[in-house]
C-alpha cells in the first residue's frame, strides 16, 4: 500500500513568546496541525506539494510571509519531523532551508544530540558530518555506545519515531469583506452574510465543531465601529437560523450610517448531542424557539417575553420576568398531583374603586367595571415592606361582591383599588 | 379485495392516531384533546385561570415547554407555582393591553411548534374589540395546530373562537365558601360547574377549587 508522504515545516524563531501570534497566524495559514513549541512553531504541511509545489517553494512561502509581518524566524521544510526541527535551529536570521537529502547528510554532527565525549571521540576519528557517520556499521556503534545511541542512528537514517502533537486549538474563525461603496442599508447586505455564513460554518464542520456565538463587526462611515455579539443558548450549524437570527437582532438596533466592511467570527464550541424520539416530552426546537422569541420581543418589546421567576423578597408583586432565559424543558425529579387552587388574575393598572362602609363592615363595592353588595369579605391584611427605599404599605381584603366576582380589595393612601380577581 | 378495501389504509390510520392522544385533568374531571383550539369561557371568578393552570402544571412537570400570552398583564407566577406549574418551562408575553400584539405572539407561537400548551388569555380586554378580531385568526391557529402535539386554549368572557374552537367549554361559579366568622373569615374554596358547548350537553360537572394560604 502506497504511504502518503510526509512534510513538515518549522520556523524556529528568537523570541516567541513576542511574535507567537503573527507565528500562529502564519502556520494556520498553511497548516491545520500546528504544535507551538518553546523556540518556535512546527506545522504539518503533508500535500502542499501539489497545491504549492516543491519543498523549496513551500519555504520560499512562509519566508515570504514572515518578511511580510516583519518577523524574524529560520525556517526549515522537511520529510520529516527531526530534520526539519535541526536544520531550522541551525541557522539563525530570516532564511529558509528546503532540507534535502544532500543537505543533511552535509550536516554537523554538533547539530545532533551526542554527549560530548562522544563528539570528540567522531572528531578525532575525522567523522563531522551526517554522511560520514552513516558510512559506520549501526552495529558496532551500538555495541559501543549502547542501545541509547539508536536514537541518533535513526536521527541520521530520517526514521525518528517523533511524532507531531497539535497543542494549539483555534478558538473561532473569521470571514471579513471591504465594499466597493459604502451600503446604507442592513437588507442589502443579506445575501453578504449568507456567504460568510456559508463559508464559516463548513469550516466550523470540518473541524468537528460548532458554535454558539458568532459576532458580527461592522465598520462604518467616520471611522466608527458597530459591533454585535449573538449567542445562542446550544450550538448548531444550520445556516439558515443563524442567518435569520443575525438579521432579527441586527435589524432591532441597526448601525446608524453607511457600512464600510464587515467582519464575522465565529466562535468553536462541542457540538450538541442530540436525542430526539422516545419518551420526550414536547418542547419547540431550541432553533425555533429562539426565533420565535426574537420575533416575539420585537412585537412586544424585550422586556416582555421571558420566563417568570419567583423573587425571593416581600414585595407587593413577588416575581419578575427574566427577559434573558428561555424555558427549559426541564422535567420535574417528580409528578404532583395538585387539585385545582384558586389563581389570582391581577388588573393592570387596578381599577380605582368606591366603598361604603358601615358599622365598620364593607357594605358596597361600585367601580366604572361592576357594582354590588358585598356578600362576604375577609380582612385586612396588612402588608408592608421595604421602608427603607421606595416603601409600600397596603391593606388587603378579599371580597365577593354580589352578581360579579370574588376581588382583592386594596387600600393604599386612603384610595381604594380593585388589584385583581380570583379566578 | 372487497373486504381489504374495508380496512384503512396503514397511513391513514398513523395520521388518525397521531397527536390524538388527550390530557386528562383529573382532578377537575375535564380531558382536552392534544392538535386542537380549545375555549374556555366564564364570567368574573369562574375559574378559567386556575383550569388553565392546572393543564399547565400537568404538561410543564413532564418537561413540555408551554406558553403564557398575557394579554391583558393579568399572569400572577405566585399562583401558578401555587398550582404546581414548573416556571423554568414556561415561557410568558406580556402583551400589555395590545390585541394585536396578543394574536400576532400567539400566531409566531403556534408556528413554532413543539409546545405542549399555548394559552392565550384574553380576559381583561374589550369585548368590543375582541368581536372585531377577524375569525380567519382562529383558523389559522387551529390549522396551524393540527397533527401537532400543541394544544391552544384560550379563555374570555365570551365565546369568541366560534366554530374554529373543536373544545368550548362554559364556567359558572356555583359558590364561594368561606370558613370563620368576623375578622376570622376566610376564602376557603369555589364551586364551579363547567359544561361542554360542543358535541354533548350533558348536565354541568361540579368542581372544587380551593383556596391555598401557602407561602411561595
Amino acid at each position: 500500500m502506497p504511504t502518503r508522504s510526509k512534510l513538515f515545516a518549522s520556523i524556529i524563531s528568537p523570541d516567541v513568546k513576542r511574535d507567537e501570534e503573527i507565528l500562529l497566524s502564519i502556520a494556520y495559514g498553511f497548516a491545520y496541525r500546528i504544535e507551538l513549541l518553546t523556540d518556535g512553531v512546527l506545522f504539518d504541511v503533508s500535500g502542499l506539494e501539489k497545491l504549492v509545489g516543491s519543498a523549496e517553494k513551500v519555504a520560499q512561502g512562509i519566508l515570504k510571509k514572515l518578511q511580510e509581518q516583519n518577523v524574524s524566524g529560520n525556517i526549515a521544510v522537511a520529510a520529516s519531523i527531526d530534520a526539519a526541527l535541526i536544520m531550522a535551529r541551525e541557522k539563525a536570521g530570516l532564511n529558509h532551508t528546503a532540507v534535502t537529502d544532500e543537505k543533511f547528510r552535509q550536516l554537523h554532527l554538533s547539530n545532533l544530540e551526542i554527549e560530548g565525549d562522544t563528539l570528540g571521540i567522531f572528531e578525532s576519528l575525522g567523522i563531522s558530518r551526517v554522511e560520514e557517520l552513516q558510512q559506520v556499521p549501526v552495529d558496532e556503534l551500538v555495541a559501543r555506545y549502547g542501545q541509547e545511541f539508536r536514537n541518533v542512528i535513526d536521527l541520521i537514517n530520517q526514521n525518528a519515531k517523533r511524532q507531531l502533537t497539535s497543542n494549539v486549538k483555534e478558538k473561532n474563525v473569521s470571514w471579513s469583506y471591504e465594499f466597493d461603496s459604502p451600503v446604507d442599508d442592513f437588507g442589502q447586505l443579506i445575501f453578504i452574510l449568507n456567504r460568510a455564513l456559508e463559508e464559516l460554518l463548513a469550516d466550523i464542520s470540518t473541524r468537528a465543531m460548532s458554535t454558539e456565538q458568532i459576532d458580527i463587526r461592522f465598520k462604518i462611515e467616520k471611522k466608527s465601529e458597530k459591533s454585535y455579539e449573538i449567542k445562542t443558548s446550544f450550538p448548531t450549524l444550520d445556516k439558515s437560523f443563524w442567518l435569520k437570527l443575525l438579521n432579527l437582532r441586527i435589524s432591532v438596533d441597526p448601525p446608524q450610517a453607511e457600512i464600510v466592511s464587515l467582519q464575522v467570527t465565529a466562535h468553536f464550541t462541542k457540538p450538541r448531542p442530540t436525542q430526539t424520539g422516545l419518551y420526550a416530552g414536547s418542547k419547540p426546537q431550541p432553533e425555533s424557539l429562539l426565533l420565535t422569541v426574537g420575533k416575539i420581543k420585537k412585537l412586544v418589546k424585550e422586556e416582555n417575553v421571558g420566563v417568570p421567576v419567583m423573587l425571593e423578597r416581600r414585595l407587593e408583586h413577588p416575581f419578575a420576568l427574566d427577559a434573558d432565559k428561555l424555558p427549559e424543558g426541564r422535567e420535574s425529579k417528580e409528578t404532583k398531583l395538585i387539585p385545582p387552587v384558586i389563581a389570582f388574575a391581577y388588573y393592570d393598572p387596578p381599577i380605582p374603586a368606591e366603598i361604603f362602609v358601615r358599622n365598620r363592615q364593607l357594605i358596597y363595592l361600585r367601580t366604572t367595571e361592576f357594582a354590588g353588595r358585598v356578600l362576604a369579605y375577609s380582612g385586612v391584611w396588612r402588608s408592608n415592606s421595604e421602608w427603607w427605599g421606595k416603601s409600600w404599605r397596603v391593606h388587603e381584603w378579599h371580597v365577593e361582591v354580589e352578581n360579579a366576582g370574588i376581588y382583592r380589595l386594596q387600600k393604599k393612601g386612603g384610595e381604594w383599588f380593585v388589584a385583581g380577581e380570583f379566578d | 379485495m372487497r373486504q381489504l378495501s374495508l380496512v384503512k389504509s396503514l397511513a391513514h390510520l398513523k395520521e388518525e392516531q397521531k397527536f390524538s392522544e388527550e390530557v386528562l385533568l383529573e382532578s377537575i374531571g375535564l380531558s382536552l384533546t392534544r392538535g386542537t383550539v380549545a375555549e374556555i369561557v366564564g364570567a368574573s371568578s369562574s375559574g378559567r385561570t386556575s383550569i388553565v393552570l392546572s393543564l399547565l402544571s400537568k404538561l410543564t412537570q413532564t418537561g413540555e415547554v408551554c406558553a403564557v400570552v398575557d394579554s391583558a398583564n393579568s399572569f400572577d407566577p405566585r399562583s401558578a407555582v401555587l398550582a404546581g406549574v414548573v416556571l423554568e418551562n414556561l415561557l410568558w408575553v406580556r402583551c400589555e393591553g395590545e390585541l394585536e400584539n396578543a394574536f400576532t405572539a400567539a400566531d409566531h407561537l403556534v408556528q413554532a411548534k413543539g409546545f405542549g400548551a399555548i394559552w392565550l388569555n384574553l380576559v381583561g380586554l374589550s369585548r368590543q374589540k375582541l368581536r372585531m378580531v377577524p375569525r380567519t385568526y382562529w383558523y389559522r391557529y387551529r390549522n396551524r395546530i393540527k397533527e401537532t402535539p400543541t394544544m391552544f386554549v384560550v379563555t374570555a368572557e365570551d365565546a369568541v373562537a366560534g366554530s374554529a374552537a373543536q373544545e368550548s367549554f362554559g364556567l359558572e361559579r356555583r359558590a364561594a365558601a368561606w370558613s370563620g366568622i368576623g375578622r376570622f373569615k376566610l376564602l376557603r374554596e369555589m364551586d364551579v360547574d363547567w359544561h361542554s358547548r360542543k358535541h354533548f350537553f350533558g348536565p354541568p360537572i361540579g368542581t372544587k377549587i380551593e383556596f391555598d394560604y401557602s407561602e411561595v
